[in-house]
């Protein structure tokens, strides 16, 4: 048996015994191209993450519509020299994660200080399975002074009553609201009767007035914006608004809203966390 | 170009979009980009965490250790090296199980498509197959080469 020392290599002929020759010249190629993809790569996520961070769904509000002044449930100071409406639907994930992501922020820098006041309108969507007795639920929840509460765990806990986790979502609101509301019996009546159900229809009846298509949809000064924006562009839009109306905002860092319900509602307020 | 080339290559952009969709989870960008399916109802749903991670981050753990094995099989020390492609064909298919499960979880449980998963679908299934041609070709080079001694 032969015992010579043989180098085997890819590319070579059967037979023939000779060392891999591994082209250096192709590799410097292919480790161009891969520095190439790469640096494109990069580029792509920066943009991406940049565009996606522009206000790129403004639209003038249309001013011949009236204003909404009583409907929905509204967070912070009546006196606060801007409105900020968002029509929201629960089940609706863009809507989870501005909730979840920026409006701790909002409330803190924005509402609290008397800056804003956030009026939260329901826009449910037909896409989404379970959003009217997510929309109802709050409701519920409100005739109890505890919308806001409710409206952060429905959020916090979509996963929980979506339409991909079960097909009897009142047993699970049920469930989220008796941890919140402090009349239980009161609370799952108002959701077995679909007490609310009006109330909804007409919050979604103001949406349908204004032009609004989907969810997420703010509105801002005299812009109506079509998507979740992070808070930076939130403030951002609000300033603007502000310079444009010539009203001044308090100062901040102070923590002086108040929580005083406005139209429509019992409670629908709560002191902005 | 070689297959581990291809490999690399493949797995860079694949890389690239776990890291998308990560960062579209922790919120770094806003909307994802999709012309087609729903990717946000899938990429929000409570499949897309797996063992308390985002599947899409994942995604971006095996694709970083496909790229880092298909790199290092092009070293001179590994390139004929059949343990390494046995290692690339396992890996590779278990990234073909794990897709074919959250593709089933598209289909028939979440009722919804994204194109990015349907992307890494493509991608994942790429890599096994040339995963598997890089593995036959290093056992025939091995068979060569013994034929070779004797």
């Amino acid at each position: 048996m032969a015992n010579k020392r043989v180098e085997t290599g890819r590319g070579r002929k059967p037979g023939v015994v000779k060392a891999s020759k591994k082209g250096s010249t192709s590799n410097r190629a292919f480790y161009l191209v891969i520095a190439v993809i790469a640096i494109g790569g990069i580029a792509a996520l920066t943009y991406a993450s940049t565009r996606s961070n522009a206000v790129v769904n403004a639209s003038p509000v249309d001013s011949t519509l009236p204003a909404v002044k009583s409907e929905g449930y509204v967070m912070g100071s009546p006196t606060a020299p801007l409105e900020v409406i968002e029509f929201g639907d629960f089940e609706c994930p863009q809507c989870g994660r501005f909730s979840t992501l920026a409006e701790p922020d909002i409330r803190k820098n924005l509402i609290n200080p008397g800056i804003i006041r956030l009026r939260y309108i329901d826009f449910p969507l037909g896409m989404h399975a379970n959003t009217w007795n997510a929309s109802r639920a709050a409701a519920c929840a409100d005739q109890q002074g505890k919308f806001w509460e409710m409206h952060d765990a429905l959020f916090a806990n979509q996963d929980r009553w979506d339409g991909e986790a079960t097909s009897n979502p009142d047993k699970v609101l049920k469930q989220i609201g008796d941890q919140i509301v402090p009349d239980q019996g009161k609370f799952n009546t108002c959701i077995d009767t679909k007490a609310m159900q009006a109330k909804i229809q007409a919050h979604w009846k103001i949406a349908m007035a204004r032009h609004v298509e989907g969810t997420p949809t703010l509105v801002i000064g005299d812009k109506q914006i079509a998507q979740a924006l992070p808070y930076d562009r939130f403030k951002e839009m609000v300033d603007s608004a502000l310079a444009k109306t010539g009203k001044v905002a308090p100062a901040a860092g102070g923590d002086t809203a108040q929580s005083t319900p406005v139209g429509g509602s019992k409670s629908g307020v709560k002191k902005a966390q | 170009m070689t297959k581990r080339m291809w490999m690399a290559l493949i797995s860079l952009a694949g890389l690239f979009l776990g890291a998308y969709l990560t960062m579209y989870k922790f919120g770094v960008i806003g909307t994802l980009a999709c012309n087609v399916g729903s990717c946000e109802q899938v990429q929000t749903s409570r499949w897309s965490v797996f063992l308390g991670l985002p599947v899409a981050t994942w995604g971006l753990g095996f694709y970083s250790l496909m790229l880092a094995l298909s790199i290092a099989g092009l070293q001179p020390r590994f390139v004929d090296s059949r343990r390494l492609s046995l290692g690339v064909v396992l890996l590779a298919g278990w990234g073909v199980l794990f897709t074919a499960w959250l593709n089933y979880l598209e289909a028939f449980v979440i009722h919804a498509w994204c194109e990015w998963c349907l992307g890494s679908a493509g991608m994942v299934s790429l890599l096994f197959v040339l995963a598997v041609l890089d593995w036959r070709e290093t056992r025939e080079l091995e068979t060569e080469a013994a034929l070779d001694v004797a």
